[in-house]
């Protein structure tokens, strides 16, 4: 694996690395990788209907509302202002 | 713009009518106190699993029916992945091969330079998946706020073909659009609460050129006015910057309404790279033909199918059956009004000719009329038996709408617009008009017939809400010929 | 234990009582959980006495149960061992939680584990990195280490864990317990933090598979809160205990044999065989050829729904927020960057990476189909087969200071277990023999689809007929 896929990887799962973790990483992905290739022998089709486990559209959940969770139980766990989570300002 | 041929495609965003979320059971409604409308699953607690509403796979199917789709009876759900405040989960739960509905066809009119067109626009797909949450910026403290009320309601992406060549196409498109879904009863298709939102793809090709130009998306517009202006502005830039010799960048725009130009959204990194896969937590949801044909069965009357009614059943000329179906509501309204008094041409009038005016006009909306189809009919009816005058059933309307509780009957009495008909009354007015103006009865039996006129006046304003104007003149002729 | 609770020779809270001291004793050293609730415990003791006073008890009143610590339990901080969610105190709990608690169960606390249950060690734990009962340079074993270690420390007669690629049993084997993994989707889903959601199972650890059965019997069935779980009966999983073996055909695929165990793990596991034959028991000879690309279809599919899963840890809404960052992207960065373990970046980048354009066919498109080639075997294997019997894995329980790093290594120790993951199939581990160094073997019993009740009824058989010796009392 190159630095500039490894980068790009990176910043999909939106993590950084300091130089020796990142040296490290890529060593044991290259490593890894060899192991995920030998799939590629395995002379297979991937099939969705295969996987298909019958369920019917009026076995799906009745639309009904309920009532929602208070609130402050939502921002428990998080910065939180005027009852919304806080981010930092998003410039578009 | 000559030389070049606008290759114009959209994507249209519309929010499903279900009553609860898609992926959970918390209100679909729209608004809210902010994040009063969230649980651990829209709000993408870790531990959550979404669980999907058979209504808005439902309510999906019956927006493909309506725009001419084939509907898959083996669909999947994936997720679409990427980081934004709005997206609790990190992912959309959406369609990507196997979307519910494909291959539609919808067919539009519109007017250009004074002529009408006809063409049609091809569906590529119509997939099912959930809404985001609403940031708001809050520039005192530098930080946005994220409410995730909207997390998780219905939603549809429809996507046509590159088949639109010019804004009055797209326009007339999403507003077709607009009012089949509305007439399906899926969407309520309001602009400007966000319930229907559109993306537009649009390049530019030379006729002789073999391959499609490179295209700009210009996402998140609100109104069918911005999506006509928006493209305009589009074709005029990109054709200014291939004159130019330039290339076009493939990119994401924002159409800013103020100066009626896009401008180019800062390019996010990888974001196209939305890593899409089966969503594991939801399993393929299977529809049998005999579900199908339910749910086929289930559809209401589309506006195709209305005019015919209205043309065969009502007599109406077809001009009228449009004006009065291109507006949901107000043929809702018009079928309720027949109901209540069978007389379909009548109630047409009346509702072009005064309620659609105001409308036009700008000075009342649908949701004025407050008052029952009943009442409505009753005002119809007075005006047609002859107890009120025409211009008195305008004023009724208008009074109704002001009063919507109050009888239509006992409003025009109070008004003192019901006709009395009272012959004894006509013939002793009309014997006094005749006889204190000698002159102008002398004048009309010797041929100067314009002072019919006058004399007609001097009779009608003594007989206000005694009789009505036909009578009146009926009388006053007969009277005259003496 | 029920019995004993029913006849009121022991109370609910001399029983926990017990537990907790032995906890306060001896965990420092086991370090096998990460949060002990001692005060709900006794609360929940003192209700569930009551409820057996007034003759009132379900099967699991009273009963001290431990809790993997990626189960959401409403108050409770839910870790799942990372620093990332160090101070995550769900709102809402588990369903097989709420099912617990209407038995009036009793929770002594939240158990370790390999953080965000990738891992076979329990060592990528943030903080507590718990040992071996059998030998405290040992590991655990993993994901799971925490439950299987409390249960074979006597810190709990039993616990939950969850198992994604061997997560409940390979633990259970390393530690000495018996660990059941159910058939996917019959237990639901619902509050537990996912890892990979179409493998995800939580299923029970205990000293036997009969009390693995009675546990079961609490937490599966449907729920609607988990779209993928099963609306089907859930008939008494221990109705096949004590009912012996005779004319049942085990099947033993020679691949585990050859590539997946060590010579000792290999002729501990078919003595076993050879006793269930003493015991009536059909033996078939069978081949799963597919075996070859299991660790690899299983690592493709877990890492990416991993990725997928994992991407929710923002800083924003709950756990690690970083005090780094003025926008959004940063904040985003340097919160999973550092709320993130080695193990679980590793695994995110490798989802990320088979998922990216480009590589998506042939990686992840490729290990779902082999997903469905691995189920047909199986389908094959179980046409002639009741069950299939195979060693947990590889070898046991190795030393903390060896230090695996070689990631082909510590793959390749789940190549017993991932299987049954993929293919949604139920299976339970239990100990059948001790080593040179007096550690715990472990063989699986893997069943038809929704046939628990077999797997469990079989391994109770075995269970009834061999001598365990219990982990030390550690000191």
């Amino acid at each position: 694996m190159d630095l500039q896929t490894f980068n790009q990887i990176a910043d999909l799962g939106k993590l950084t690395f300091s130089d020796t973790e990142r040296d490290e990483l890529l060593h044991d992905m290259t490593d890894i990788i060899d192991i995920m290739d030998t799939v590629k022998n395995a002379d297979l089709v991937y099939d969705p209907l295969l996987d298909n486990k019958n369920v019917f559209i009026n076995e799906l959940r009745k639309d009904k509302a309920e009532t929602s969770f208070p609130t402050e139980k939502i921002l428990k766990n998080a910065r939180n202002m005027n009852n919304c989570f806080v981010v930092p300002k998003v410039v578009e | 713009m000559p030389g070049y041929i606008p290759v114009i495609g959209l994507e249209i965003h519309a929010e499903l009518l279900t009553r609860s979320k898609v992926f959970c059971n918390c209100s679909a409604e729209f608004g809210g106190d902010t994040n009063s409308r969230c649980c651990p699953v829209c709000s993408g607690l870790p531990g959550t699993l979404p669980v999907i509403n058979e209504t808005a796979v439902e309510y999906a199917v019956k927006a493909g029916f309506a725009l001419g789709c084939s509907i898959n009876k083996f669909s999947v759900f994936d997720r679409k992945n990427y980081f934004y405040p709005d997206l609790p989960k990190a992912y959309q739960i959406s369609q990507l091969n196997l979307p519910l509905c494909i291959n539609g066809l919808v067919p539009i009119e519109y007017e250009k330079d004074g002529e009408k067109h006809t063409h049609n626009v091809r569906i590529n797909r119509i997939h099912l998946e959930e809404d985001a949450g609403k940031l708001t910026h809050n520039d005192l403290e530098g930080v946005s706020l994220a409410d995730y009320n909207r997390c998780g309601i219905p939603l549809i992406e429809i996507v046509t073909e590159p088949d639109i060549g010019s804004a009055e196409e797209a326009k007339a498109f999403v507003e077709k659009v607009s009012l089949l879904l509305k007439y399906a009863g899926v969407c309520d298709c309001k602009m400007e609460q966000g319930s229907l939102r559109c993306d537009v793809n649009i390049s530019l090709m030379k006729p002789t050129d073999t391959e499609l130009g490179t295209r700009a998306e210009i996402k998140n517009l609100n109104s069918i006015k911005a999506i006509g202006r928006s493209i305009e502005f589009e074709i005029y830039r990109q054709a200014k910057a291939l004159d130019m010799g330039q290339r076009i960048i493939q990119e994401t725009r924002r159409f800013d309404d103020n100066r009626g130009e896009t401008r180019s959204m800062r390019s996010k990194e990888n974001a196209n790279d939305y890593r899409y896969f089966p969503e594991p937590d939801i399993l393929q949801v299977n529809i049998t033909d005999d579900q199908l044909e339910g749910i086929h069965a289930d559809m209401p009357e589309m506006p195709d199918k209305r005019l015919i009614r209205y043309m065969s059943q009502f007599g109406l000329s077809e001009t009228d059956a449009g004006i009065i179906i291109a507006d949901k509501e107000i043929s809702d309204f018009y079928d309720d009004v027949v109901m209540a008094y069978n007389n379909p041409k009548a109630i047409a009038n009346f509702i072009i000719s005064e309620m659609m005016r105001r409308i036009n006009l700008g000075e009342i909306t649908i949701d004025d009329i407050k008052f029952s189809p009943e009442n409505f009919a009753k005002i119809v009816e007075l005006s047609e038996s002859e107890q009120i005058n025409k211009s008195n059933a305008k004023d009724v309307f208008r009074a109704l709408i002001e009063k919507p509780e109050t009888d239509a009957e006992s409003l025009a009495k109070d008004l003192g617009y019901i006709i009395s008909t009272d012959m004894g009354k006509v013939s002793e007015v009309i014997a006094s008009v005749i006889a204190t103006n000698e002159k102008a009865v002398e004048q009309y039996r010797n041929g100067e017939v314009k002072v019919f006129g006058f004399l007609m006046g001097q009779c009608s304003k003594a007989l206000k809400g005694v009789a009505t104007s036909k009578l009146i003149k009926d009388e006053l002729e007969k009277a005259l010929k003496i | 234990m029920r019995s004993a609770l029913d006849k009121k020779e022991l109370s609910a809270t001399e029983l926990t009582e017990t537990y907790l001291e032995n906890i306060a004793k001896t965990d420092s050293k086991i370090e096998s959980y990460v949060t002990v609730t001692a005060d709900i415990a006794k609360e929940q003791a003192k209700a569930a006495q009551e409820l057996i006073n007034s003759g009132k008890s379900s099967p699991l009143t009273g009963i001290p149960l431990a809790i993997k610590d990626n189960i959401c339990t409403e108050g409770v901080k839910t870790t799942c061992a990372s620093r990332m969610l160090e101070n995550f105190i769900p709102p809402y709990n588990a369903t097989v939680m709420d099912k617990l608690n209407a038995q009036n169960a009793v929770m002594l606390g939240k158990t370790s584990m390999d953080e965000f249950a990738m891992g076979s060690t329990t060592q990528t734990a943030f903080e507590k990195k718990t040992k071996n009962p059998y030998d405290l340079n040992r590991v655990p074993g993993g994901s799971s280490g925490g439950s299987a270690a409390a249960v074979s420390a006597r810190l709990a007669p039993a616990a939950l864990g969850s198992d994604t690629g061997g997560s409940i049993r390979q633990p259970s084997s390393f530690c000495g317990v018996t660990g059941l993994k159910p058939t996917y989707s019959r237990v639901s889903r619902y509050g537990l933090i996912a890892f990979a959601s179409s493998l995800d199972q939580i299923g029970p650890i205990a000293n036997s598979a009969e009390d693995c059965g009675y546990l079961l019997n609490a937490i599966a069935g449907f729920d609607r809160h988990d779209g993928t779980s099963a609306n089907r009966a859930v008939p008494d999983f221990t109705s096949k205990c004590g009912q012996g073996v005779k004319g049942l055909k085990i099947a033993l695929p020679k691949e585990f044999f050859e590539e997946g165990a060590t010579d000792f793990v290999r002729k501990t596991v078919l003595a076993a065989a050879e006793k269930y034959k003493s015991m009536g028991a059909e033996l078939i000879e069978c081949s799963m050829p597919s075996l070859k690309y299991a660790v690899p279809a299983y690592f493709l599919i877990s890492s990416a729904e991993a990725a997928s899963n994992l991407a929710r840890f923002d800083g924003i809404k709950y756990g690690h927020r970083s005090e780094k960052g003025s926008t959004y992207g940063e904040l985003v960065l340097n919160s999973r960057s550092e709320g993130f373990g080695r193990e679980v970046k590793r695994r995110i980048m490798l989802g990320n990476y088979a998922l990216s354009s480009g590589y998506y066919d042939a990686y992840y498109g490729k290990a779902c189909a082999l997903r469905q080639e691995i189920r047909a075997e199986y389908n094959r294997i179980f046409e002639t087969a009741d069950v299939i019997l195979t060693p947990t894995a590889p070898r046991t329980a190795f030393r903390i200071d060896e230090n695996i790093t070689d990631p082909k290594m510590i793959y390749y120790s789940d190549i017993c277990t991932v299987t049954v993951n993929i293919a949604s199939l139920p299976a339970i581990s239990t100990t059948c023999g001790y080593d040179e160094n007096g550690l715990p073997v472990g063989m699986s019993i893997v069943g038809k689809m929704w046939d628990e009740e077999t797997i469990i009824g079989v391994t109770d058989t075995f269970e009834r007929n061999f001598t365990k010796i219990s982990a030390k009392a550690v000191k």
